[in-house]
């Protein structure tokens, strides 16, 4: 004898289990503009860029990791190679290019394919969502420009006379200027590219739009600053900035014959005012055109 | 009336100096309700201020019980929005996409992956899940909308003209969908200009014109006008003639005979086929579509 058997169709049911609430929500993006801006569970095009400049950016410190462990065998000293504030100059201009084409990569495709149409029917503010699309590419960003820190740094232990160990502990300090060159380079960057992401309707407008604003106003202001008499200019000198402020905390000088800014005879705490100030007026623009999701 | 999913009083909501919604007070039960109107009769502002995406010039707008925009978080936790326009990632699938959706409303990763495997079953998806939606039909892509709707379990579903772009067959599919969703025990507001979709879906309807409300109520009985409308075999004259004799109000349509009794039609029929012994092919109440209404209840307006 069997037992009667029984089909339950059970349909469609209402979800009732765990609410992550806003906090999930804003994890959610956050991962969300990760995967995005790398390409992650999308075709393989929208892998090359990202993962081709996260490579170069970091190339150039495994070659010096390498120097280090087999130069330091065959005498080469740590002072033969360039430090912690001469390598921003080969990572900002990456970063640039990378915040110019993941800002774009992050807010435009959700505007013109209507997806932001999905942000705002959820429990979302303009705040959660900015903010978290903010959050992941300050974390790709600084992680592509901290790791050839660490491994400089490390690198550069490995070359010391004084030993790693001594080494190391005796330069912690230029991790944390390291971190600081970021922090000044994202204030510098990041704002701006979401301004102009948030005004675009086309990435590769976006994106170049921001990159000539960078590149192009170095030799603008440069000619008028040289001529003399218009030395207001200099602070029109977007690129040169964070670099400023950068050899500032390193108390460095790669740039012999001086940033713009400080040929104009500006301090470098002047071209800190303007990243912060153009920084402020960026993301009003950016959260006065994103106001209608709350 | 339960207590209602939607309810304004005074509502007016303008573009600049367009107004889009003037003086509007609604009270929508439970169920599916549909919104009709032509092109900018102020279907989707009215969507839009109950999500809080607009805020209101003046009057007030309650959802589920909660008012906007003060509760405007709550509301949204509780509602699903398939818009008109295209919503979707053209270079994701479906499975990440309303897996992200349902992540957005506060459901964990894992919890929102099952979510979406079983919303996109029920909406017909499953075969196509993995597929990039840039390679979706207009048919597919309607339906992945709804999923994203539906992903976080809500209780109420906007609907924005759901319809749109989908062939006859397509269509079906859809309607059928919605009546579906509703049997579901989730209260559904359907906006339109399509009246045919509203008559086949939903059981209330709120009919809107230049931003203003043309007429609210139950669709049962709207279009129902206490007529008898009746078929005989043969000749009817001995019938038209008993029926005036009876108090009935008489005409022709065709070879129908459309009644009108102060009492009731119906019963004045049998009498007068009863007494004149006549054969009638068919005999019922005359409906007329929601068409007619709404194009009489503009005419009326002006």
């Amino acid at each position: 004898m069997t037992s009667d058997g029984y089909l339950y169709d059970l349909g469609y049911q209402p979800y009732e289990g765990e609410h992550l609430g806003r906090s999930g929500a804003r994890l959610a993006i956050f991962r969300d503009g990760m995967r995005k801006v790398l390409g992650l569970r999308r075709r393989a095009r929208t892998k090359f860029l990202p993962w081709g400049l996260f490579l170069i950016g970091v190339f150039p410190a495994v070659v010096f990791i390498g120097i280090g462990v087999i130069g330091g065998q065959f005498g080469v000293e740590e002072d033969t190679l360039f430090g912690h504030s001469e390598y921003f100059e080969l990572s900002g201009p990456i970063a640039l290019i990378f915040i110019a084409l993941a800002s774009a990569e992050l807010l435009i495709p959700d505007r013109v394919e209507g997806t932001i149409q999905v942000y705002a029917s959820r429990p979302l503010t303009t705040a959660d969502y900015l903010g978290s699309k903010a959050a992941a590419l300050v974390a790709l960003v600084a992680g592509f420009m901290m790791l050839p820190q660490l491994m400089l740094w490390l690198g550069l232990g490995g070359l010391s006379n004084d030993g790693f160990l001594s080494y190391i502990t005796s330069h912690i300090d230029d991790l944390g200027r390291a971190a600081l060159a970021t922090t000044v380079y994202l204030a510098a960057y990041l704002p701006i590219a979401f301004a102009v992401a948030s005004l675009a309707n086309r990435t590769s407008a976006a994106a170049g739009a921001f990159a000539a604003a960078f590149f192009g106003t170095s030799p603008l202001t440069a000619a008028i600053v040289d001529q003399g008499g218009f030395d207001i200019v200099a602070l029109g000198a977007l690129e040169h900035h964070p670099r400023y402020v950068r050899d500032w905390i390193f108390d460095a000088n790669n740039n012999p014959q001086g940033w713009i800014p400080e040929r104009a005879g500006y301090e470098p705490i002047v071209s800190l005012i303007v990243i912060l100030a153009i920084a402020a007026i960026s993301i009003f623009v950016v959260v006065r055109r994103y106001r209608n999701l709350r | 009336m339960s207590d209602p999913i939607l309810s304004t009083a005074g509502l007016t909501f303008a573009y600049d100096d367009v107004v889009a919604l003037s003086d509007i007070a609604l009270e929508v039960p439970p169920g599916r309700s549909g919104l009709v109107g032509a092109n900018g009769a102020g279907k989707t502002t009215l969507l839009k201020l109950m999500l809080g995406i607009l805020q209101p010039g003046s009057g007030t707008v309650q959802v589920l019980g909660s008012n906007i925009p003060a509760d405007t978080l709550k509301v949204r936790s509780r509602v699903g929005f398939m818009p008109e326009a295209s919503c979707l990632p053209q270079d994701q699938s479906a499975a990440d996409f309303i897996g992200y959706s349902a992540e957005l409303a506060g459901i964990p990763s894992k919890a929102a992956r099952q979510r979406a495997s079983d919303i996109l079953g029920l909406v017909g998806l499953a075969e196509e899940r993995f597929r990039p939606m840039g390679e979706f039909s207009t048919g597919m892509a309607q339906r992945a909308k709804m999923a994203q709707a539906l992903v976080h379990g809500p209780d109420l579903l906007l609907l924005d003209e759901p319809t749109a772009g989908l062939d006859p067959e397509g269509r079906d599919e859809m309607l059928d969908l919605i009546t579906r969703i509703g049997d579901l025990g989730i209260n559904v507001i359907v906006s339109s200009h399509m009246l045919g979709d509203i008559e086949r879906t939903c059981d209330w309807i709120v009919m809107l014109d230049g931003g203003k409300v043309l007429r609210q109520g139950p669709i049962e009985g709207l279009s129902d006008q206490g007529i008898a409308e009746v078929e005989v075999l043969g000749d009817a004259s001995a019938v038209v003639a008993a029926l005036e004799a009876a108090g009935a109000e008489v005409r022709w349509e065709g070879r129908h005979i459309a009644v009108d009794h102060p009492d009731d039609p119906f019963i004045a029929v049998r009498n007068a086929v009863a007494t004149t012994g006549a054969t009638i092919r068919s005999l019922g109440a005359r409906t007329t579509s929601l068409e007619d209404i709404f194009l009489a209840e503009e005419t009326h307006d002006e």
